[in-house]
């Protein structure tokens, strides 16, 4: 890099596409968004595939195409099941977690908090948010904050 | 039975990428060495992911994110030896008529540790006596000065060569030349060995697409012959061994002359395991470049540089391009593959034909290393 301008990657110089990833780097785009009071989520779409993901992501899964563009989803998806966790090597128990299937194709798996409803596969569910923290509940659950 | 090719490379600049994860490091480096091959993700066939510390499932983590799905992915740990382990796989497998395209990625990440040395095995009864892989280094360190009697400066010139040579290469963690003095003046971490006399702590990721001589022909772009790949485990010994003769890196060696009829002399270009200084020394006389006992002098003659008989680590070496462990040999093969196709740029060996790389693997107790890989290289016309 201390030559020419590299105009692609190779042994003698590189070009920005040889640089790791900071996927780890604190982010300042939330994972969501709330338009119209509905909580949306932000995932990305390859724009030569059309392979949609949730994370929004760099590559494209199916490919490796580097052409992911924003793409957002919600409010309403299917819990296609769940689990109420009560040891866990990686949070504080007990809580809900639950795979959520939206209609772009998109699985999310999401915490799932309910009002003392009970939960059931293939109930209709709808992103919810406090704060910083999106989570879902069961669409019959009215009054939601946002 | 095919013979194997090296066809595309890449890897990532090495240094401290605390804010990338294992896939994050990969992803360029497998993505830019298909690229170079103009090979599709869908095509290749097996995969074989070296590293030491990337914890369960490294390979899948970095494969599933670009487009490679359902094929075999392998996991090897070989320590220091790990990508040049997986080499060694996918060198067999293509041999073997078992695959005719192969990905070979070598990835780690040594900033998640914070700095410091290597966490070794606390199993091992030497690591419970307070061994580090700089120790073992510095005793054999300790031994050459005292048998050859050399100067401290003897190993401080191996550094100076380093990052001489480091400073031509973009994609090496240090690229800034330093003194004789420097490197002598610079902090104590194992004596006699002073902290320029180390690799550094770093995060790298590197990738070969290693094909079958039938897709080679198909592709018809520059490829690298893989002429011997050599795979040892260190032999146990509880009695006296010689630290300045270590005999994996010996036998090694000599059985990949002997697989590819390839002498020593015929070697252009050399990467080899510098861990450590005192490391590329003793190797110099391992791997047959110089005789036993001539290798302080083989350095300051200029033999090892450009100009002199062989360029030993034109890309900086562990010491100046980084040793993120699980990567360094195929970071290696990176570099040979480079060289032997003309594509170095300014730190180009001229008329570089055959290539040979070499990276030990680990410290336990009664062995010399856990494990040695060595591998000869041939440009392929």
């Amino acid at each position: 890099m201390s030559t020419a301008p590299a105009t692609t990657t190779s042994g003698s110089a590189f070009t920005s596409d040889a640089l790791p990833f900071t996927d780890l780097a604190v982010s300042d785009q939330s994972s969501f968004e709330i338009r119209d009071g509905a909580v949306l989520l932000r995932g990305s779409v390859s724009r030569s595939s059309g392979s949609r993901a949730f994370p929004a992501r760099l590559v494209c899964h199916e490919t490796g195409a580097r052409d992911m563009e924003p793409m957002t989803f919600g409010p309403r998806g299917t819990l296609y099941s769940y689990s109420t966790v009560h040891v866990s090597s990686s949070r504080p128990t007990p809580y809900t977690i639950g795979y959520v299937d939206f209609d772009n194709g998109v699985r999310v798996l999401a915490q799932v908090e309910s009002a003392g409803e009970m939960l059931a596969c293939d109930q209709p569910v709808e992103l919810r948010a406090d704060g910083a923290r999106w989570f879902v509940s069961p669409v019959s659950q009215q009054g939601a904050s946002a | 039975m095919s013979q194997a090719y090296i066809v595309g490379a890449a890897m990532i600049p090495m240094g401290k990428h605390r804010d990338s994860s294992y896939s994050g490091l990969a992803l360029p480096a497998v993505l830019n060495a298909l690229a170079s091959a103009g090979v599709a993700p869908s095509e290749v066939q097996s995969v074989v992911c070296g590293h030491a510390f990337g914890g369960m499932l490294t390979g899948q983590r970095i494969v599933k994110e670009m487009g490679i799905a359902s094929v075999p992915v392998t996991n090897v740990d070989n320590a220091c030896s790990g990508g040049a382990t997986a080499l060694h796989l996918a060198w067999k497998d293509i041999q073997a008529g078992r695959h005719e395209i192969v990905l070979v990625i070598g990835v780690d990440k040594l900033t998640q540790f914070g700095g410091g040395t290597l966490p070794l095995v606390l199993e091992d009864p030497e690591v419970q006596q307070g061994m580090v892989m700089p120790a073992l280094y510095a005793m054999r360190a300790r031994r050459y000065l005292h048998e050859r009697g050399a100067q401290p400066s003897d190993l401080a010139e191996v550094s100076v060569k380093a990052r001489r040579h480091g400073a031509k290469n973009p994609y090496a963690q240090f690229r800034k030349e330093v003194t004789v003095d420097e490197v002598l003046a610079s902090r104590y971490i194992c004596e006699p060995l002073t902290l320029l006399q180390c690799c550094p702590t770093g995060d790298g990721a590197a990738a070969v697409l290693v094909v079958s001589d039938a897709v080679r022909r198909r592709l018809g772009l520059p490829a690298v012959r893989i002429a011997a790949s050599i795979l040892h485990s260190g032999a146990m010994t509880t009695g006296f061994r010689d630290m300045l003769r270590p005999e994996i890196t010996y036998h090694s060696a000599s059985d990949a002359y002997e697989a590819a009829g390839i002498g020593a002399s015929d070697v252009d270009v050399v990467e080899l395991h510098d861990a450590f200084t005192i490391a590329e020394l003793v190797y110099y006389e391992a791997l047959g470049l110089c005789k036993p006992g001539e290798s302080a002098d083989y350095l300051k003659s200029g033999k090892t540089t450009y100009g002199g008989d062989v360029v030993v680590n034109p890309s900086g070496g562990l010491l100046s391009k980084g040793h993120p462990v699980g990567c360094s040999g195929v970071a290696q093969a990176v570099e040979m593959y480079w060289q032997l196709t003309a594509q170095a740029g300014a730190r180009q060996v001229d008329q570089a034909r055959i290539g040979l790389s070499h990276v030990t693997g680990g410290g336990i107790a009664g062995l010399d290393h856990g494990a040695c890989t060595v591998h000869l290289f041939e440009r392929a016309l």
